[in-house]
């Protein structure tokens, strides 16, 4: 034992003030780091996210802005508050809604689906690439986003119609006769969302491949299995976490999805978009609108938390 | 060509664009709050190529006041603008059957016709039309106008149907043994329920202003037995769907049809379309020059809005982009080619079939909305 | 040292030591193996011959082409030229899911998503076994390596050690005829790796599967293994016992690589019977060295004293036939066990000297301390003359 325990009964000196305050800087700095995700889900997201629920517990009314105000204050100087229901009630009425609901599920579904089918190929052959290569092929994963999305869209329109460059090199192979129907089809939509959202599912499912331990595919073919069965075995079930990360990128915007549909689909089967566009622009129905979007939201926050507790499952396992 | 270079007004990019420009209005905002006018600006916001090729540059000369010009590819987009309030527009060109229910919102000043000396060049016809959504045309002063009809890849359409075929009526539409044998090579219908209800409803011998739930019924009826027959609703594609022969009937507006001829030859394709205004009668429509109430520069405002009126500059505008003027003393310097093209400014017997659409009542306006996708859903 | 088969009749002496067995048939044939990445020569021309039952170590430093070699015996690299015979059988092409042999990897690459007991029975999905026969092969494995209570936990919930053995287990369960073992210790603590060390013995011992092992831990090579293979730069330099290759080593490299050694430059300068007189740089006088293999006077060579056979003393050593040299301690390291020395002569060349700490002595009792003038010296046989 040295010196500096002896007098460990004592109280410790008083720090200088400067100290102090420097520990408290530092202690509010790191305070306010830890608070700016949060502001910023406050600001961009909860508030904007409230202010549509207020729109949508009100009445459309010719004014501006074209909706009730849920509070007023009364002559007695009370402060009354009106909230409409009438709005959900509405959505629930009217099979439109639901259908629309449930096509763009059902749309987005099987985007995704796709989307990982098409995607986990292309993210696996990346990942098992030469570095130098890798980079590259990243590059070229995301170079369809340096043009327009809708340049792209109206690209594949141009490529889809009976005119279009894939019916003309058909016919002119004599492989079919008549041009065929693809604009304006289901096909066209899903080719539309799979192409458009390819790169969000390839890139989480990339990150999960790349960070594979190699080692586990040499264990397990060591062990006695071809390749396919070191895919099912090994690869499949340790990329669950990009896959659940990649669908969820894909299937929340598709669910939501607007342009490619309103650009390339079938009109005859609309998505809730195309019913949300339409009670917002042609209607001018904000409430009525607003409830369709917190009702999309809610829709959609089911998938997200499951995707949280899977995330904090394999956090938990993780440590 | 002229034409060549002139996009529709009714472009492409509508469904995009009006899908991404929610409420929140933010061009010109930086110049509000200060300075009537001393500040030599004016906010425009008007559709995209929709104007002379020099107006722009001509007016800031004169005047010395900076034109801010902003454009939209759909009425739409205005209407969610303005109905948010504080645009920072000080001009602001807009449809008329959408005045009046911004109006009734009180999204916009009255003008001072007096200052206007171009006012009594106006059409004194026009005028009165627009009186139903804006009593004594205190808030709008009207620009150019149109119609909706339908546009024929001819060759197509009378190989089909033969020589005899009633192209001026909506039975090439409606009725099933016209349709059917037109589905093989394209039918496509405005994506527009403001313009194509009213036309359908005319052509049962309806009010096309009908706010009778019933009414719009039979038009959903009358959908049904030839919906599986069109091939799409659409506002912009038929421009290059029509010089592609992707289609053979396209309901279109009435400038379209001839940016469509002209792509077609632009583009070395041989092909006859025609613009044809059903007998049942069709909509017009007039796009109208309007100053929000809280403009910045209303003075400036006013200063472009005459220089709109004056009859050269309203007519170059008019041989630029196709449309026909509201502007009665310019007709006279309008080309000639177009002026006599009836699909643009149309004769009077044909001006007799065209009807205004007006503002329906919220119920009403939902009614249609709904009847609308009931069309398109084919339910 | 490690698996004791019963004696052969008529070949006592070579149970032990197949290697010396001119009639014994190898196990595993390596021959004029090269594996080239690019222009980059990896594995050059190397021949081995591995014994049934050996427990055979490669040993070299980082980039010495030790791994590439034992990845071509498991089949996921692919010699470009020579061949690869495991058990008579040419296995130079054949994939690795084919091969009778099993890994142990550096990382273990034990299969996250699964628990020790699927990890440890995933080799058997490929047997022809029923559900319960491979039950109980796993258990067999699991009591082999001590973690039968352990069957259900997941990877992450063992400790490195316990990931070890599941790793081990999971490589033995297919019963191969050839076990590579790459680093298995080298993720291991000190203390553990010493516990391991043994038990990986005694499992060899006890399911007698022939082991190569790659380690560049040369203590861990020394303990574990049968016979050693020392690579540098893609070839083998030696291969012995471990006996062999630490006090006999045949080069420069053996010998530097294997424990830490005094080489002294310089040039033969006469021989008598077995005895040869080097005149080294740095190094009053010259000095004697019993080396049995025939060299020529003029011959450039270095002479190799391991620390441990140096005596150090401040008296004048007595012994006439010994090589001794004067000098100053320079450093002094205390392991407890020993002590290390760094001895300076008087040419300015540092001498290492290894004290075996024999007398229980305070730090004022040490017989030699920092600064003193010393005395070393080494007897003619501690003492090698390496050639190459």
């Amino acid at each position: 034992m040295s010196a500096a325990a002896e007098p460990s009964h004592a109280l410790p000196p008083p720090r200088p003030l400067g100290y102090r305050l420097a520990d408290f800087a530092s202690r509010s700095w790191q305070a306010i780091l830890l608070a700016v995700p949060y502001l910023w889900l406050l600001v961009f997201f909860l508030a904007p996210f409230l202010i549509v629920v207020k729109i949508s517990l009100a009445l459309s009314e010719i004014a501006l802005p074209p909706y009730t105000s849920l509070w007023q204050w009364t002559e007695d100087g009370a402060l009354s508050i009106q909230l409409y229901f009438q709005n959900y009630a509405y959505l629930i009425d009217d099979t439109l809604y639901l259908s629309g609901y449930l096509n763009a599920l059902k749309i987005a579904a099987i985007s995704t689906a796709l989307c990982l089918i098409v995607g986990y190929p292309i993210a696996y052959g990346i990942a098992r690439s030469a570095p130098t290569t890798r980079n590259i092929l990243l590059l070229l994963v995301i170079l369809p986003f340096w043009t327009s999305f809708l340049l792209r869209i109206y690209a594949w329109m141009g490529i889809l119609n009976k005119q279009g460059l894939i019916n003309n090199v058909l016919v002119f192979f004599g492989v079919i006769d008549q041009p065929i129907e693809m604009m304006n089809t289901d096909f066209a939509v899903y080719l539309g969302i799979v192409y458009s959202y390819l790169p969000f599912m390839v890139l989480p499912l990339y990150v999960t491949l790349e960070k594979m331990d190699p080692s586990l595919w040499e264990a397990a073919m060591d062990l006695g299995s071809r390749r396919w069965q070191v895919f099912v075995d090994v690869t499949l079930p340790l990329s669950v976490p990009g896959i659940v990360a990649g669908g969820l990128l894909v299937f929340i915007p598709a669910t939501g999805e607007y342009v490619i549909p309103a650009l390339l689909g079938n009109p005859s089967s609309p998505m809730i978009g195309r019913v949300l566009f339409d009670e917002f622009y042609s209607n001018r129905d904000w409430p009525v609108a607003s409830a369709v979007a917190v009702v999309l939201l809610i829709l959609l926050v089911v998938p997200i938390l499951m995707f949280q507790h899977y995330q904090m499952r394999q956090a938990e396992e993780g440590k | 060509m002229k034409l060549a270079v002139t996009i529709c007004r009714r472009h492409a990019l509508r469904l995009a664009a009006t899908a991404c420009t929610l409420a929140l209005a933010t061009p010109g905002l930086t110049t509000a709050a200060f300075a009537q006018d001393a500040e030599k600006v004016v906010n425009v916001y008007n559709w995209v190529d929709y104007i002379g090729e020099t107006t722009i540059a001509d007016f800031e000369k004169e005047t010395g006041i900076k034109v801010v010009y902003d454009t939209y590819d759909a009425s739409e987009t205005v209407d969610a603008k303005m109905m948010a309030g504080r645009s920072g527009y000080d001009v602001v060109l807009h449809g008329s059957n959408f005045m009046q229910r911004l109006i009734k919102s009180g999204v916009f000043q009255k003008i001072a016709k007096d200052k206007l000396a171009g006012y009594g060049n106006l059409d004194p016809e026009i005028m009165k039309v627009l009186a139903d959504a804006d009593p004594g045309n205190e808030y709008g002063v009207p620009y150019m106008w149109g119609t909706v009809g339908l546009t024929y890849n001819m060759a197509m359409v009378k190989e089909r149907l033969g020589e005899d075929a009633p192209l001026d009526t909506l039975d090439i539409l409606f009725k099933p043994e016209y349709a059917s044998k037109l589905a093989d090579c394209g039918i496509s219908v405005l994506e527009s329920p403001t313009d194509v209800i009213p036309m359908a409803l005319a052509y049962l011998g309806k009010d096309p202003n009908s706010t009778n739930p019933a009414d719009y019924e039979a038009v959903v009826e009358l959908f049904k037995p030839i919906r599986q027959y069109i091939k799409t609703f659409d506002s912009a594609n038929y421009l290059n769907a029509l010089p592609n022969k992707e289609l053979c009937v396209a309901m279109t507006w009435s400038g379209d049809y001839a940016t469509a001829s002209t792509r077609a030859a632009e583009a070395g394709v041989d092909i006859e379309l025609a613009y044809f205004i059903p007998k049942s009668g069709v909509p017009s429509w007039f796009d109208v020059w309007m100053i929000p109430a809280d403009a910045p520069h209303p003075e400036n405002a006013l200063i472009f809005v005459d220089y709109m009126l004056r009859p050269q500059v309203i007519a170059d505008a008019t041989n630029f982009t196709y449309y026909a003027n509201a502007n009665k003393a310019a007709t006279e310097l309008v080309a000639k080619e177009i002026v006599e093209d009836t699909a643009i400014y149309p004769n009077a017997e044909t001006m007799a079939r065209l009807f205004t659409r007006n503002e329906l009542p919220p119920a009403a306006d939902r009614i249609r909305t709904r009847a609308w996708s009931k069309i398109k859903t084919g339910q | 040292m490690t698996a004791a088969p019963a004696p052969q009749p008529g070949f006592p002496d070579y149970a032990d030591k197949p290697w010396l067995d001119p009639k014994a048939r190898p196990f595993v044939e390596v021959e004029r193996v090269v594996k080239k990445f690019g222009d980059f020569i990896a594995v050059n021309e190397v021949s081995l011959k591995i014994y049934r039952q050996e427990l055979f170590c490669l040993l070299g430093g980082s980039g010495c082409g030790k791994t590439t070699l034992l990845r071509m015996l498991a089949g996921f690299e692919n010699p470009t030229s020579g061949r690869i015979l495991i058990d008579g059988q040419d296995m130079t092409a054949t994939p690795p899911y084919e091969r009778p042999v099993n890994m142990m990897f550096q990382s273990y690459a034990l299969f996250p998503h699964m628990s020790v007991a699927q990890n440890v029975g995933y080799g058997l999905k490929h047997e022809k076994m029923s559900k319960g026969e491979r039950t109980d092969r796993v258990h067999e494995m699991l009591a082999l390596v001590k973690l039968e209570s352990f069957a259900r936990r997941k990877p992450h919930q063992l400790s490195g050690g316990q990931r070890q053995r599941v790793a081990l287990a999971r490589s033995l369960a297919k019963n191969p005829k050839l076990l590579l073992l790459d680093e298995p210790l080298g993720a291991l603590d000190k203390k553990l790796r010493e516990q391991t060390q043994f038990e990986l013995m005694n499992i060899q011992a006890k399911v007698g599967v022939t082991f190569v092992v790659v380690t560049h831990d040369q203590e861990e090579a020394m303990a574990l293994s049968t016979r050693i293979a020392v690579m540098d730069r893609g070839s083998v330099m030696q291969v012995g016992t471990p006996t062999d290759v630490y006090e006999f080593p045949n080069c420069r490299f053996t010998a530097d690589f294997v424990g830490s050694i005094n080489l002294f430059e310089g040039i033969v300068t006469t021989i008598a019977g077995s005895v040869v007189t080097v005149k080294a740089d740095g190094v009053e006088g010259e000095l004697e060295v019993d080396h049995p293999t025939p060299v020529t006077v003029g011959t450039p060579v270095a002479v190799a004293v391991r620390p441990e056979k140096i005596t150090i003393s401040r008296e004048t050593p007595t012994d006439p036939d010994h090589n001794c040299a004067e000098g100053q301690v320079l450093d002094l390291g205390y392991f407890g066990d020993r002590s290390l020395f760094r001895v300076r002569l008087a040419s300015g060349r540092i001498v290492l000297v290894s004290h075996q700490n024999v007398r229980r002595a305070r730090d004022e009792e040490r017989k030699v301390d920092w600064d003193d003038k010393v005395w070393l010296s080494w007897s003619p046989r501690a003492a090698l003359v390496l050639t190459e």
